[in-house]
């Protein structure tokens, strides 16, 4: 027993030593970046992780952000404990003043938690829960869209484009929501069900199912039974391409498949259903076949990308971070290098562009809430083997067209 | 020196550690490494007569987001809504006890993994209750009356209490006669109903200390990292799996086995994390199951068991030693 | 109506499929009687192979079975011979324990080597039909529900007629009498764990036509197999099949009539009603089940 508690107090010690060193600072501007690169999230976790190293990248060969390199300090969150540990880690014993991230939606409340009740800035650069920026921190950023920009969208293509399609009336078009039942979907499904209302036509059915699923045909078959006209869809990678493949199996027959971003960007989609996924649209952060007049430094991002990683980009998140980071690292810019929480806040409530001047076509405009109210969904259908981009006219590079989608 | 004075150095150190060092980041370690603690020794209880819970999520969540939902939805502050909690978790603990009582061994894992997962996918689905996938977060209202703070300090000696408490409850519960039967239980379980042990109360009561210890670390640990949602509150590998694994590094069915098992693995779990997971991804997870794999084929007895034997050699005890055949070496 | 028959045809079509995952498993735990929790692993190894072999070589998956279902073979007397063996004699929270830090590093190795990608392969088959009186049947899965019969068939007809079979059986019936009418119960166990994996090999290459691999698919199978094999009955071959269509059909009926997102919650919930009021399965062994807690 003795021994055993002899052990214990040279263990604890060991570990106390270790606890006790401290980092000391460089003479770079040091952002902690938190993305899930392991675990069910890695894929998009990845590929957003890579969009904002581009942007740092291609930033420091400009000479950096005020005179100083830019260094990420980046660590992988798998859950929501390593997220909460990680940010500690990074605020408290790296003595970071700045977070970015983190692509999904509970990682990041469970990181920004952290980071705002130390106050410290944290920006956000992929999840879209509303909720996200409705907490009232004043730390907080977001420079991409939120939930209820998807879901307006969508509401505002069935009830503008696919209704006179039709022949019906915005009223008697008939929309159904599929959504994986995880803070992704659940976030888009709480936004469609309000847009619906207010945009005045009829959600008839509202079908969650698990994203992990292998077998999705009894969410198709419940679709055939409430017969909508305009499906709209919420999927991660692996359920969007079951998904299509188990519709055309199934004969699913619909005017037009509306995805929200997620798996329905992915070219891995195209690549797994082929001739199946014509026509489908989908609502998202800026993707690629885009007009570049609205999307000034597109090209280059798409050029670097596959210098650095061997491949085309694989979905749209890396464009969204690369944005992302170029707005925090223009903010940094004019606050001369400080991230001091209240002059950071200030300088963003006053830093303004249009709609059009970033890699995403995005404008940025932060509201009090922390949301940047000009980052805009568009959307996107798959043609050609392409994600291109169809609605609205600014970024759009050819119009929308109204096919049954996984049919072919 | 006697065993008691070392104790009470030790709880002493503790006790002022955070007065002499309050670095945040080095408290947040030694507060997670006090919730595995409690945390294991808790799933020790049931391991002490051999039965396997993979499903201690379970408590965890139960309690966790009772407490939640009282406290956003009702303001109940969280001192008053463990009872809730704890009484729900009770509840999910009888659900259990129908099959750990009728079931052995790896079955009865099974069931308790199958049971944690349907109340995962209960949680995600009831969105009134529990905002299902997004979550709930607690609202940053610091005061006691919330057991909500802005510094670590008062949370460090919350999870301190936790951990102690936790240790004492188990180092009685081993010594006491149910821990005694517990263990015959574990060894032979039809032997020790021969011997007229009650084995049904005896295991009930080592379910309801070990569900219990978990659902209140819950109640806790939320208010802790502020929110809440399915995937982590049921999540298999954060409360059941680690929890397990440092038991069996620290040496199972031994009182302060998971105590040495958590002291080592939490702060190694996040190392590992820290630097491997971001060198290559899933490295730290590999290496993880690679340990798992090693110390049961090596050291199933966990780390306690040979490291003991080392002590015993640099520290003579006053009896001598006597070779096999009875003479003094 | 019609739908009704189709949510049953999808129901058995899925079924099929979750009978051939849980054949190998059945096989390996009626008779080693250990809980693999790496056997989804061991699939998803067998879809990576299957997946390179179609990418790299142009070998059409149904083919590569030749080369898969040795490879996988090898494999599992691999996992036997240098994991499970050597702490055979350890409680079985132990050799729970062993494997599920199998299944953590089988599932980050991929990870590290192949990536979060989600990859599939693409044949002229992959998604075509069947009509037949206004109900659609895949072909892909049809296939594989043909081809778990035959396995299962081509199992049966090698336990009830081979030398190996026999010994196979008396070992899961008495291990310990087996060892004494002389069978070397170890080489057994060898042959029992290769032949389980090359079956679950099988499976896994029949399954990617129509599904995916991706690291962590594993974990999501391994439990649906055991649930599988525990209403079929430990160690019994036709009720794995039969508990496979049984699942398949729940999952089906739950799904269009209560919710898709509760699916999984029916079956596990009926698992443990399973476990508790009938642990033999609906099919059950019976005798020599109490190594595994059955009682």
């Amino acid at each position: 027993m003795m021994r055993r508690m002899g052990l214990l107090v040279l263990v604890f010690g060991v570990l106390l030593m270790g606890g006790l060193t401290e980092v000391a600072m460089g003479q770079s501007l040091r952002i902690g970046a938190l993305y899930p690169v392991s675990g069910s999230l890695a894929l998009l976790g990845d590929e957003s992780w890579r969009g904002a190293e581009i942007a740092r990248v291609m930033r420091n060969q400009k000479g950096g952000v005020a005179g100083k390199q830019v260094e990420f300090v980046k660590v992988d969150i798998p859950d929501v404990n390593a997220a909460k540990s990680e940010a500690e880690r990074l605020i408290n014993r790296e003595g970071l003043k700045l977070l970015t991230g983190t692509y999904s939606s509970s990682l990041c409340l469970a990181a920004s938690e952290v980071a705002a009740r130390s106050g410290i800035i944290y920006f956000e650069q992929g999840g879209i829960a509303d909720m996200i920026t409705g907490r009232g921190y004043k730390t907080l950023l977001r420079s991409c869209p939120r939930a209820q920009y998807f879901s307006r969208a969508q509401i505002r293509f069935a009830r503008d484009f696919v209704a006179p399609k039709i022949g019906k009336k915005p009223n008697d078009v008939r929309v159904a929501l599929v959504h994986e039942d995880s803070a992704y979907g659940s976030s888009i499904s709480k936004n469609v069900e309000a847009e619906a209302k207010a945009g005045g036509v009829q959600l008839v059915s509202v079908i969650p199912y698990n994203k992990d699923a292998v077998d999705l045909s009894s969410v198709i078959l419940k679709l055939k039974n409430d017969k909508p006209d305009v499906v709209i869809g919420v999927s991660y990678a692996n359920d969007a391409i079951l998904f299509g493949r188990q519709a055309k199996e199934l004969r699913l027959d619909i005017k037009a498949f509306i995805g929200t971003g997620g798996g329905h960007s992915l070219t891995s989609f195209q690549q797994a259903l082929g001739a199946a996924a014509e026509g489908v649209l989908n609502v998202d952060f800026t993707q690629f076949e885009v007009n570049v007049r609205f999307t000034p430094g597109l090209k280059e991002f798409v050029e670097m990308y596959r210098k650095m990683f061997n491949e085309p980009p694989r979905s749209g998140h890396s464009l969204a971070n690369f944005t992302g980071t170029n707005i925090l690292l223009d903010l940094l810019e004019r606050t001369g290098g400080s991230m001091d929480a209240g002059k950071f806040r200030q300088t963003a409530a006053a830093f303004e562009l249009k709609p059009g001047s970033t890699a995403s076509g995005w404008g940025v405009k932060f509201d009090d809430s922390g949301q940047n109210i000009l980052a805009d969904t568009f959307i996107m259908q798959w043609r050609g083997g392409k994600l291109v981009t169809v609605y609205p006219e600014g970024p759009a590079v050819m119009a929308p067209l109204l096919e049954t989608p996984f049919s072919k | 020196m006697k065993q008691r004075h070392l104790l009470m150095a030790l709880a002493a150190g503790l006790l002022v550690l955070p007065i002499f060092y309050s670095a945040p980041y080095f408290l947040h370690l030694v507060i997670m490494i006090f919730f595995y603690i409690a945390l294991t020794e808790a799933w020790n209880i049931l391991a002490l007569c051999g039965k396997v819970s993979l499903g201690h999520a379970a408590f965890f969540g139960l309690a966790a987001y009772t407490s939640a939902i009282l406290c956003i939805k009702k303001g109940v502050t969280p001192w008053i809504g463990l009872f809730p909690a704890l009484l729900v978790t009770f509840i999910g603990a009888a659900a259990l006890a129908i099959p750990l009582l009728r079931l052995r061994g790896p079955m009865f894992t099974l069931a308790s993994i199958a049971f944690a997962e349907v109340l995962r996918r209960v949680a995600m689905v009831w969105r009134d209750l529990t905002a299902g996938a997004e979550g709930l977060t607690i609202p940053f209202v610091p005061g006691w009356q919330n057991l909500t703070f802005t510094t670590k300090i008062p949370y460090y000696y919350i999870f301190l209490i936790l951990a102690a408490g936790s240790v004492y409850i188990v180092h009685r519960l081993y010594y006491s006669a149910t821990g005694h039967h517990l263990r015959a239980i574990a060894s032979d379980e039809e032997a020790a109903q021969a011997l007229g042990i009650n084995t049904q109360k005896t295991q009930l009561i080592a379910l309801f200390w070990s569900a219990g210890i978990t659902g209140l670390l819950g109640v806790f640990y939320t208010q802790y990292v502020y929110m809440i949602e399915p995937e982590w509150a049921f999540s298999s590998a954060l409360f059941c799996l680690q929890p397990a694994l440092n038991g069996i590094i620290g040496g199972l069915g031994t009182v302060w086995g998971p105590v040495i098992g958590s002291v080592l693995m939490t702060p190694l779990g996040e190392y590992l994390r820290s630097y491997l997971g971001a060198l290559q991804q899933g490295l730290n997870f590999f290496v993880y199951g690679l340990v798992l794999i090693g110390v049961v084929m090596v050291l199933p007895g966990g780390i306690v068991s040979p490291l003991l034997s080392l002590f015993k050699r640099w520290t003579p005890s006053k009896a001598p030693a006597l070779d096999q055949g009875g003479k003094v070496r | 109506m019609e739908l009704f028959i189709q949510v049953l045809v999808s129901g058995l079509l899925l079924g099929g499929v979750y009978a051939l995952l849980s054949v190998g498993l059945t096989l390996i735990f009626g008779v080693v009687r250990i809980i693999n929790f790496a056997h989804g692993e061991l699939m998803m190894m067998a879809m990576y192979l299957t997946y390179w072999l179609c990418q790299a070589h142009q070998i059409d998956p149904y083919l590569s079975v030749i080369i898969v279902a040795p490879a996988l073979f090898l494999v599992g007397m691999g996992v036997q011979r240098f994991i499970i063996q050597p702490i055979f004699d350890s409680s079985a929270l132990m050799k729970i324990f062993v494997t599920v830090g199998l299944f953590i590093a089988l599932q980050n190795l991929a990870l590290m080597l192949f990536k979060a990608d989600f990859r599939t392969i693409q044949t002229s088959y992959a998604m075509s039909t069947l009509e037949v009186g206004g109900i659609s049947i895949s072909v892909p899965r049809l296939i594989a529900f043909c081809f778990a019969l035959v396995l299962l068939g081509g199992l049966f007809m090698l336990l009830k007629l081979t030398l190996v079979g026999k010994a196979m059986r008396a070992v899961a019936e008495n291990r310990v009498v087996a060892e004494l009418m002389g069978i070397r119960v170890q080489r057994l166990y060898l042959i029992t764990f290769g032949l389980g994996s090359a079956m679950t090999g099988i499976a896994g290459a029949l399954l990617l036509p129509f599904t995916y691999v991706f690291p962590t698919v594993g974990a999501i199978y391994t439990l649906l197999a055991f649930v599988v094999v525990v209403l079929g009955g430990l160690g019994n071959m036709a009720g794995a099949f039969l508990g496979g269509l049984f699942i398949g059909l729940i999952e089906s009926i739950s799904g269009v009539y209560i919710s898709p997102a509760l699916k999984e919650a029916v079956y596990f919930v009926i698992f443990i009603l399973t476990l508790l009021v009938r642990p033999q399965g609906l099919f059950g062994v019976g005798k020599g089940t109490e190594e595994v807690g059955l009682k």
